[in-house]
């Protein structure tokens, strides 16, 4: 085999390739890597081709290919037909491919709903002009389109079983040029001039690796290919070898040229028996070519390689351990120097590299290493592959240029967080790495700006995390897998991951001490310092990293017994109980319901929580985001079960409870965490007075909360029940003004303030003084005291949480002809809820997303028009997100008499002179965890210290405060402290379904959307007791299999 | 690394057959000149007898004149070499990165739970093993199990028992 002989063979393959040509009309390539066999390609590719068989057509060319990288779409399959776009489409199955053959190529019908995009995976072709009926074309995609192909230049193009395929595409023409036209000298010129970095993750020079083994002494020299990617998540590798294994070979030949080796083995992990195969298959092929063994191309150079197969030991990546392994030992490293260079398999100078970076050579060499400098950062050039995976939408393999930001290739390749959760960290660089944070997706891919941010670059696997992964949990996994996989030669390793790994286990036990902490970073810094080889100095990595960013998660898993995630099942009894911020027991009472045992759910209902109703209406119920049934179809219901229970349940009314105690406790604010502590302090025989600025009790839940998501009697009742207990209410009484606060100091022991947070913050834009522009929760109170109310034709509402979507539909209710609103971010970042948003789009109400206000217009003082610009999302900020930008020149007005400001509130702590020793941070009441403030008998909580936040938070915040002060006064009096008085016992059952059968959520019961706008009649109808009782029986009773935890 | 002492758990000679044997010496034929051949040997053998008990770790050592602490050693120090007896069904569940971030950790637990297995034990009857892998490399299918030849994806703990009711009771290796 000459060189002209491969230039024959490309040149008759790119003729081959062609369509309309040598009697080939159309073209299917079915992508079979790993994943999409096991996604059932192989059934396609059946099929396929027995629908060939059937047509009896001899004009169409079935074939294969590796991935194209698109995991989550697995399986793909390319149709091409002469003179038309290529298609690809998507999640085929057997069914589909039928119908594609006969409609797509029989036809030439394109299937639509099945297509992904028009165009090939790499796309060599410009963009079409037409439209292409709907279907995006590749460069379209941002999952393609920001992608660079170096090494996956082939991807989707070539049968990796054909060296004539990779022949087509150019290949051996590198190896061609190095062998016969070039010094080693100048090959190893070349790369170094290319600044390729490994790409197994150290990132050491290539070019300057080789110049080391060439200039070492010695006959014998070896080229070794380290395929043993051990990283769990990482699988670049794989991909390459399935898909275009001659790639590997050929970027080893070149080595081999540069070092003067004859001999070259890729040690391969035996967990990957497609790409060993197809490895063994491509020497095989290419030693019939004559393009391995002796005198390669006639240039007189002999090289061959052989695969070697490991056998299960992570550490058999480590370079001298690999060596260790293929010399038929136990795979432990050895110390350095003597560096492999100079004395490594079977102590001869060997070059080992990865298999990334060998597929990188070959077009270096055709194209020059200049071309490859020009893309990539100052220190990083080139391209680097990641394995996407984790919680990100699309899961694939990608290829992007060094730079490339971490934020793009998350959320714009990737697609962002699926299932409507929030981005928590990204892991790179598997066990040795990192992770990084939202406040750092800005973060270049780049060796030194990653190393900087506290991870690693590493082999290119990037694990996506959400909330509902805890990174307390995570540490101690990658802990886990290295004392595993440590090979026990040093004791560092050896003992101190073992060491590591009991402190973490026992925290996620919830055994976790003061001093854990301290003690891992301790222990992290010796371990780094002395181990022997890459293993045990990267172990600590992940441990360090997470408590760089995530020290409170592992401080609330030691003092708190809390883990946010749910995910360290020894701490809690069920994920939803825990999640709740008041801990109200869930399954106990979801249980009650399937067994028809109302009344009793009620009873547990309020041991935890005096607002069942409430909250069963207009909780965030973040339980529900932990439910385990989400991850099998959809979360069982249990905001609308709770209020069920509240609607159908015998409610008892209880007494007057005795007062006991001589101390008084005064409480600012009748709002439900006002309340909630009234009752608390009640209970353990505290009087109480709480002090109401207006003339009814409720705080948000009545002057903010419009009744028709909460119903003023079901509020009404709920309060009343409080205040039955003995509670003493002085309503129209505002604090600081009606009555000075020294007054409270004087005649009370003891203060809890909890005034809530009700000034809406300005808009800040010239014209906010106008007639007509009002702030919500100042529109929303005005309506619910009963004052009239006058909304304009047009309403605008600016912002995007619950308080802008109960503004813009009491604005629709109390007349308004258009109500819109208008928001800055895209619609997935409105913090609302997604039912809240649907219902008030439903009901009519506009939405405008990535849009500003500038100015109001206005006309003799009254509101006219909004001008507003137009935004674009820039780099991200620190909440993950990206940060809006006005579009300069973009300024459009739309009509509006009514501007309401529902950006956020803030408290109005006017009443709160410096000198009250009452310290204040921002607009918030500053508490430690106790809740009590830096006034020694002052405690605040709700939204006056948080911020705006969700009801059942200003609950616990009433509940934990009022413990707190009941606590302070019984240890400053030595008196032991309150027990609670025994609660009758409740029997619950056990019962799980047998087979869990998919199903989603019951739905529930609404007004319709043209009724409801036209009055306040509570849009949401409850549930029936059939609904009920088949939602009640989707629980999973994740709390029933506590006892057989085997944590 | 849970091991027993060689002494405790000797497998007799006669549980291999005949043929198993003969097949064995042939791939110590194969590769007795090559250095540093043991773990491809080791990898073959097990592919005929199963596993790599004493006996068998015995008759590799002479074949390649090998002392049978260096064997040993190597057998112990991979983890695809066992010295225990796989099941007919050799269910391995991924414990990956990209699985683990998936819940793989409960399908593991619900497993162990349902076999009263281990992770590297085999049932009684020797119809189900339960292993470990740390990454199978197909993260974009998270979280994975493999049973025998079959890959199942994205598997849910709620559908295990289901899934596994294909393979019945484990008795007949060619059911699933």
């Amino acid at each position: 085999m000459t060189v002209n002989d491969l230039n024959s063979i490309q040149k008759r393959m790119e003729k081959e390739k062609g369509l309309g040509q040598n009697g080939i009309n159309a073209r299917v390539t079915v992508h079979m890597g790993t994943c999409g066999l096991a996604s059932g390609a192989q059934k396609v590719m059946d099929a396929l081709l027995d629908q060939m068989r059937k047509s009896g057509r001899s004009d169409i060319s079935v074939t294969t290919s590796g991935c194209i990288g698109l995991c989550s779409q697995e399986p793909l399959v390319t149709v091409e037909v002469a003179g038309k776009e290529p298609v690809i489409y998507r999640q085929v199955d057997d069914p589909k491919m039928r119908e594609i053959f006969k409609g797509h190529l029989l036809h030439g019908e394109v299937q639509s709903e099945d297509a992904l995009c028009r165009g090939k995976a790499v796309n060599e072709d410009p963009m079409p002009s037409d439209s292409g009926n709907g279907i995006p074309h590749v460069s379209q995609l941002p999952f393609f389109a920001l992608q660079q192909s170096w090494v996956l230049r082939n991807r989707g193009l070539i049968d990796p079983e054909s060296i004539d395929d990779y022949v087509g595409r150019g290949g051996y023409q590198a190896a061609g040029k190095a062998l016969l036209e070039m010094s080693a000298q100048e090959v190893i010129s070349e790369v170094k001039v290319s600044g390729l970095r490994g790409r197994g993750g150290g990132g050491f020079p290539t070019g300057i690796k080789w110049e080391f083994c060439a200039t070492s002494k010695g006959e014998v020299k070896y080229v070794l290919c380290n395929a043993d990617e051990g990283d769990p998540g990482a699988f670049m590798d794989r991909s390459v070898m399935e898909a275009d294994p001659h790639a590997v070979l050929e970027g080893m030949i070149i080595a081999a040229k540069a070092i003067n080796s004859h001999q070259g083995y890729i040690y391969c992990r035996a967990e990957y028996p497609l790409a060993v195969k197809r490895l063994n298959l491509a020497i095989e092929q290419a030693r019939e070519y004559g393009l391995l063994g002796k005198d390669i191309l006639g240039s007189g150079f002999d090289f061959d390689i052989e695969v070697y197969q490991g056998a299960g030991a992570f550490v058999c990546g480590e370079e001298t351990a690999l060596m260790g392994s293929i010399e038929g030992r136990r795979g432990m490293p050895r110390p350095r120097p003597p560096f492999p260079a100079v004395s490594g398999l079977w102590k001869k100078p060997t070059v080992l590299n990865n298999v990334e970076t060998y597929a990188s050579i070959p077009q270096i060499i055709l194209q020059g290493g200049e071309d490859y400098a020009k893309i990539g950062t100052e220190s990083s050039k080139g391209t680097k592959v990641f394995a996407l995976t984790g919680k990100v939408k699309n899961i694939g393999l990608v290829e992007v240029p060094m730079g490339t930001s971490l934020g793009q290739i998350i959320f714009d390749i990737g697609d962002g967080v699926p299932g409507g959760k929030k981005f928590k960290a990204v892991q790179l660089g598997g066990p040795s790495g990192g992770c990084i944070p939202a406040e750092h997706l800005n973060t270049p891919t780049d060796y030194e700006a990653i190393t900087k941010a506290g991870a690693i670059m590493g082999s290119g696997g990037m694990i996506v995390m959400d909330d509902d992964t805890c990174m307390v949990d995570m540490a101690r996994y990658f802990m886990d897998f290295c004392q595993d996989e440590s090979c026990g030669k040093c004791s560092p390793c050896r003992i101190g991951t073992k060491r590591m790994l009991e402190i973490l286990q026992r925290i996620c036990k919830g055994e976790g001490k003061e001093g854990d902490i301290e003690l891992l970073e301790d222990l992290a810094q010796t371990i780094k310092d002395s181990a022997l080889c890459g293993l045990g100095q990267t172990a600590p990595n992940p441990i360090l990293s997470t408590i760089r960013y995530f020290r409170h998660e592992y401080e609330s898993h030691i003092s708190d017994k809390h883990c946010s995630a749910a995910v360290c099942s020894a701490l809690f009894k069920s994920p939803c109980q825990h999640t709740c911020p008041v801990g109200m027991d869930i399954p106990s009472y979801v249980a009650l319901i399937r067994a028809g045992r109302i009344d009793d759910a009620y009873k547990i209902l309020k041991r935890t929580n005096p607002f069942p109703s409430v909250c069963g209406r207009v909780c965030g119920h973040t339980c529900q985001m932990k439910c385990r049934r989400g991850q099998l179809d959809e979360p069982v219901a249990i905001m609308h079960l709770k209020r069920f229970i509240t609607d159908h349940a015998k409610r008892p009314r209880g007494g007057v409870l005795p007062t006991t105690r001589k101390e008084k406790i005064a409480i600012v604010g009748a709002g439900p965490s006002g309340l909630t502590a009234a009752l608390e302090l009640r209970r353990r025989g505290y009087a109480v007075t709480v002090f109401e600025e207006l003339h009814e009790a409720g705080g948000m839940l009545r002057w903010g909360i419009p009744a028709y998501r909460l119903p003023r009697e079901q509020l009404d009742q709920e309060i009343q029940e409080i205040l039955d207990t003995g509670v003493e209410l002085r309503t129209h009484t505002r604090v600081g003004k009606d009555l000075p606060f020294e007054d409270l100091e004087r005649d009370f022991d003891f203060i809890y303030l909890a005034a809530g947070a009700h000034k809406s913050l300005p808009l800040n834009i010239p014209g906010e003084d106008a007639e007509g522009v009002i702030g919500a929760v100042e529109f929303l109170r005005a309506y619910n005291l009963g004052k009239e109310v006058k909304v304009g034709k047009h309403v605008a509402v600016i912002g995007g949480g619950n308080s802008a979507i109960d503004t813009a539909r009491t604005a629709l209710r109390l007349g308004a002809k258009k109500v819109t609103i208008y928001y800055r971010r895209e619609r997935k970042d409105m913090p609302a809820q997604e039912w809240e948003i649907r219902a008030a789009e439903e009901e009519g109400v506009r939405m405008m997303v990535l849009v500003a206000p500038v100015r109001i217009i206005t006309q003799y003082g009254k509101a006219t028009r909004l001008e507003l610009t137009q935004m674009r999302l820039d780099q991200f900020d620190e909440s993950g997100r990206k940060q809006p930008k006005p579009i300069l020149g973009s300024e459009f007005t739309e009509k509006a008499e009514t501007v309401i400001s529902a950006i956020s509130q803030k408290a109005d702590l006017d009443f709160l002179s410096k000198r009250d020793g009452i310290e204040i941070a921002g607009s918030r009441v500053k508490v430690d965890k106790y809740f009590r403030t830096t006034h020694p008998e002052v405690w605040a909580g709700g939204d006056m210290v948080t911020g705006p936040a969700m009801v059942i938070d200003a609950i616990r915040a009433g509940q934990e405060a009022a413990s707190a002060i009941d606590a302070t006064i019984r240890e400053a009096k030595g008196e032991r402290p309150w027990v609670a008085p025994e609660e009758e016992r409740i029997d619950i059952p056990v019962e799980v379904e047998e087979e869990t059968v998919e199903q989603p959520q019951t739905s529930m019961l609404e007004v319709s959307p043209s009724l409801r706008r036209k009055d306040f009649r509570e849009v949401e109808l409850g549930y029936t007791l059939e609904m009920a009782m088949a939602e009640a029986r989707r629980c999973m009773r994740c709390d029933a299999n506590v006892e057989n935890r085997s944590h | 690394m849970d091991h027993e002492c060689l002494c405790e758990k000797q497998a007799a000679v006669d549980e291999f057959t005949p043929e198993q044997w003969r097949l064995i010496d042939e791939v110590i034929e194969k590769f007795k000149d090559k250095p540093g051949a043991l773990i491809p040997v080791l990898e073959e053998v097990q592919g005929i007898a199963g596993y790599l008990p004493e006996s068998v770790q015995r008759r590799v050592a002479s074949g390649l004149s090998l002392p049978l602490s260096q064997v040993y050693g190597v057998t112990t120090f991979y983890s695809f070499f066992t010295m225990k007896p796989r099941g007919r069904h050799q269910i391995r569940v991924c414990l990956g990165t990209a699985c683990h971030v998936r819940g793989a950790k409960r399908n593991l637990d619900h497993l162990m739970e349902a076999f009263k297995l281990k992770p590297g034990e085999c049932t009684e009857d020797r119809n189900f093993s339960l292993d470990v892998v740390r990454c199978l490399g197909a993260c974009g299918l998270a979280p994975v199990m493999v049973v025998d030849e079959d890959t199942h994806k994205q598997v849910k703990e709620a559908k295990l028992d289901q899934i596994m009711k294909v393979y019945g009771d484990g008795s007949n290796p060619s059911e699933g």
